[in-house]
């Protein structure tokens, strides 16, 4: 009945294609919506706010049960069931977490099932005499999430450990000052009203019992960083304000003990409260865009094939595969070890370590490495490394390393930091030595008050508060930034480099130009249909015109050639197909012998069409890959194999030229293609650089890091270690997890108009820094000033700090980065 | 003003107390996610619901 105009899928609203019968566009769509259905869960329709195709595998998820497995990531609570933690696939709204912890309600021992919204995580309890964890997550995944293992557990406990010590000294610091406020107000009211000596004296005592310990500990964060940035013998922003807040507690003390004298525990404790709330907040954002862009999926398969003694076969976790295991790679499937082939024979994709997307011929006693797609046939292979020690493992550290060895910035504030520091303490000296002409006690009061006014928290605040709110603003832009830094990297304009696979193009091959017998496309089509090559996929009829064309000329030829179609489904089928890796395709397609493959390898085997040369001219002209399809014999047609450019391509590389950035690319395709590319986008060819492989894109960045800031842009392991190098690595839509990881900032979108967006919000953020930077400034120079000359007093002191940390906020507020202009 | 020697210490114990519920409240875990509980609220369980489920674990379970 919702079907009246056009017919929409009943799960996720989206029209059904043509040809698909019954109420759903999707064989996901309608399993998801039959468990939902079976289980009585329908509520969920009513819940949800977005509706998207649902996405189920038909994993068994037996792993999950096997004991290596289990004493990983399952542990037993007290009660006698069992509990672990899973990723779940797809969490995005109220109606998905209510349908994940509805699972109790659906299959019996399930204990209880939590969801972690925000990390995209389960945790199920169960009851292990009932039911399996391969089980739950079979029935989870058929209701649409997907489940993978829970990996980096440990690194999320430690965090977790982390964010509560934060939370219960930012708690603490708000408690005291709450109280000290409160207890502060009363002296200043008696300062003015009058107050009994005793009273105000039992007052200051009551602030330094509150003051010392809470302050003390909360502030503990900052003391270890200033000391820290000492013995490293670099300045850091916490050192002025550890001077400070130590100075204020010391001083204060003492005073109250003396019984003379001022005290500063309102304005301190308000410092310490307003610090701990910006670190909570900086904190906060780069924990959510870290454990996003760390939980995609992982680069090697989470599972295997053991082959066992007497040639059985199991599915088992990685975790579970020993060196000497004898394992199944089917075709199409990522090889999940380092090994040597023991019996079969097929082509290996190594595009995920060397660029290199050309398949490699393969067969027994030669080694493959995990992470590797074995292309054309099935293999069995023994292990000879798992795990880290791998090669693909081994890449991994490398990049790690060359993440973490990423030479700090110097931060804006920490060069104001230093010459802060100098300042205060020289201004301190002097007003001391100048005060003491008069008074000894009368300097120390004044240079102990300077040291305090001047303890630079809305300094301290200007940076978080207009990071954070690009941050925030970035992520619903689907622009993940990993921290400030990156932020400041970006804002100097250097050289910007590009892989062009991916970023600047859509990263899919497509016929673009068909030259000749136009009959012969999908004979070629039904050969290359029996391949996973890349190339074979730019034959596929994705598009409705080459879908059309097909349909077309298949059924005109049908009445010259009948038997050559299937009479099931009305395509044509090829068969005796044959794979010449690296050359092209033979095989036969209702009765007529078809070849497609590179024109050289096409041409030893046909006879020469005259106009051959031309059209390899045309398309090469054209910057795009020439292929060869001949025909019983006789070359009839040539395509030409291009990667589309994004349609947003140009108008984001203009706006990048006009922040001052050079964009280079850096591709590992065919140095013409590049340059063609590259003119079509209108850069310099001198600038596009093509045939590069992992170590090359390395040593580029690493010389045009000596002349300036270098981003580099990329999306695969093999510009993984280029990204790391750069000054900021940015990695996009689709990358690998090693790339996102070794990144600093991640691109949900893959547009390359998000780069633009992202360095000029990243010019706009380091504006609005300097601003805050300036009000604070300001500020501390008139409370110095005033201190200086001994007219500061708490009660100004007190309402300085706020007012300045306010203007701060509010000049972050107003910053102009990352604000989407179409909504504005 | 002696009373001030009795309420100002009774202040800070109570202050304290506050203080120590909250460290409870996050040692306990309580505060580690604060986006999924406020959607969960809006679940109401209706027990129509909890009765078919009894039905289709049966069914689910048969399912491979």
């Amino acid at each position: 009945m919702s079907a009246l105009i056009a017919p929409a899928c009943v799960h996720c609203g989206l029209p059904i294609p043509g040809g698909r019968a019954g109420d759903y566009c999707c064989a996901g769509c309608e399993i998801v919506a039959a468990a939902i259905a079976e289980h009585g869960l329908e509520r969920y329709y009513a819940l949800r706010d977005d509706a998207r195709p649902a996405r189920t595998t038909s994993a068994s998820y037996a792993e999950l049960d096997d004991p290596a497995f289990q004493r990983v990531h399952v542990e037993a609570t007290p009660e006698g069931n069992r509990h672990a933690a899973l990723y779940l696939e797809d969490l995005r709204c109220t109606a998905c977490v209510w349908l994940v912890e509805a699972t109790p309600r659906c299959i019996a021992g399930v204990r209880e099932v939590r969801v972690d919204l925000g990390r995209s995580r389960a945790d199920v309890w169960w009851d292990p005499a009932a039911v399996s964890l391969g089980r739950i997550a079979h029935h989870l995944d058929r209701i649409g999430h997907v489940v993978h293992p829970y990996r980096g557990a440990e690194r999320e406990a430690l965090r977790r450990r982390e964010d509560r010590t934060l939370l219960i000294k930012l708690g603490i610091a708000g408690a005291a000052m709450g109280n000290l406020m409160l207890l502060a107000i009363a002296l200043y009211a008696g300062m003015f009203g009058g107050m009994t000596a005793a009273d105000t004296t039992l007052f200051r005592w009551a602030s330094l019992v509150i003051a010392l310990p809470a302050l003390g500990y909360a502030a503990t964060p900052m003391f270890r960083t200033a000391f820290g940035s000492l013995r490293a013998g670099r300045l850091h922003l916490d050192l002025p304000l550890s001077i400070g807040i130590l100075a204020g507690l010391g001083w204060g003390s003492a005073n109250v003990i003396r019984g003379v004298g001022e005290i500063y525990f309102d304005s301190l404790s308000m410092l310490v409260f307003l610090l701990l709330v910006a670190r909570w907040i900086v904190l906060r954002f780069q924990r959510r865009a870290s454990s996003a862009a760390e939980m995609l999926l992982a680069l090697t398969p989470s599972r295997a094939r053991r082959i066992a003694a007497d040639g059985t076969i199991t599915e088992l976790a990685i975790e579970a595969i020993a060196i000497g295991d004898r394992l199944a790679v089917r075709a199409g499937e990522t090889i999940p070890i380092d090994g040597v082939i023991a019996a079969g024979s097929s082509a290996i994709d190594s595009g995920l370590l060397t660029g290199e997307s050309r398949p490699v011929d393969v067969g027994p006693g030669q080694r493959v490495h995990a992470g590797t797609v074995n292309v054309a046939g099935p293999l069995e292979v023994v292990a000879t490394a798992v795990g880290e020690d791998t090669r693909v493992g081994a890449l991994v550290a490398k990049i790690t390393a060359l993440a973490t060895r990423r030479a700090p910035i110097e931060r804006l504030v920490d060069q104001i930091a230093g010459r802060f520091v100098a300042i205060v303490t020289i201004g301190a000296a002097l007003v001391f030595a100048a005060w003491s002409l008069t008074s000894p006690a009368l300097g120390a009061e004044h240079a102990m008050a300077l040291l305090i006014v001047t303890c630079p928290c809305a300094l301290a605040l200007a940076t978080p508060l207009a990071v954070t709110v690009a941050l925030g603003r970035a992520a619903r832009r689907g622009i993940l930034i990993k921290g400030a830094d990156a932020l400041e990297r970006l804002a100097t304009p250097g050289t910007l480099f590009i892989d062009k696979t991916g970023t600047l193009t859509e990263g899919r091959l497509a016929i673009a130009t068909w030259l000749g017998d136009l009959d012969a496309r999908p004979l070629a089509a039904a050969i290359e249909a029996a391949s996973a090559h890349p190339i074979a996929r730019a034959f596929a009829p994705t598009d409705g015109t080459a879908r059309s064309t097909s349909t077309s000329t298949s059924s005109s030829s049908s009445s010259s050639s009948s038997s050559s179609l299937s009479s099931s489904t009305g395509a044509w089928v090829a068969s005796e197909v044959r794979e010449q890796l690296g050359h092209g395709i033979a095989g036969t397609v209702g009765g007529r012998r078809v070849l497609v493959g590179s024109p050289a390898w096409v041409r030893t085997r046909s006879a020469r069409d005259r106009q051959l040369d031309a059209w390899i001219a045309e398309v090469a002209r054209r910057g795009e890959s020439p292929i060869a399809v001949a025909v019983d014999d006789r070359i009839v047609a040539v395509a030409g194999l291009a990667d589309p450019i994004r349609a947003d391509a140009r108008t984001a590389l203009a706006k990048l030229a006009g922040l001052g950035w050079q964009v280079e690319v850096l591709s590992g395709d065919d140095p013409r293609v590049v340059t063609i590319v590259g003119h079509q986008l209108g850069l310099d060819p001198a600038r596009c650089h093509g045939a590069m492989t992992p170590e090359l894109k390395l040593a580029r960045v690493e010389a045009a890091r000596a002349r300036g800031p270098v981003a580099m842009v990329g999306d695969g392991v093999n510009d993984a270690a280029a990204i790391a190098a750069a000054t900021c690595g940015i990695a996009v839509s689709g990358a690998v997890e090693i790339a996102i990881e070794a990144a600093d900032v991640y691109l949900r979108s893959p547009s390359i108009e998000a780069i633009a967006v992202t360095a000029a919000s990243a010019v706009a953020t380091l504006a609005t820094i300097r601003r805050g930077l300036r009000i604070s400034l300001a500020y501390n120079l008139t409370a110095g000033t005033l201190a200086a000359l001994g007219l500061i007093h708490p009660l100004l002191a007190a309402l300085l700090m706020p007012a300045s940390s306010l203007t701060v906020l509010a000049s972050s507020l107003r910053s102009r980065a990352f604000v989407d202009r179409s909504a504005a | 003003m002696t009373v001030l020697y009795i309420v100002l210490p009774l202040a800070l114990v109570l202050g304290a107390g506050a203080v120590i519920a909250f460290v409870w409240t996050v040692r306990s875990g309580q505060l580690d996610d604060v986006d999924t509980p406020a959607r969960r609220i809006l679940f109401d369980d209706d027990p129509a619901v909890v009765e078919r489920a009894g039905s289709g674990s049966d069914s689910g379970s048969g399912s491979p």
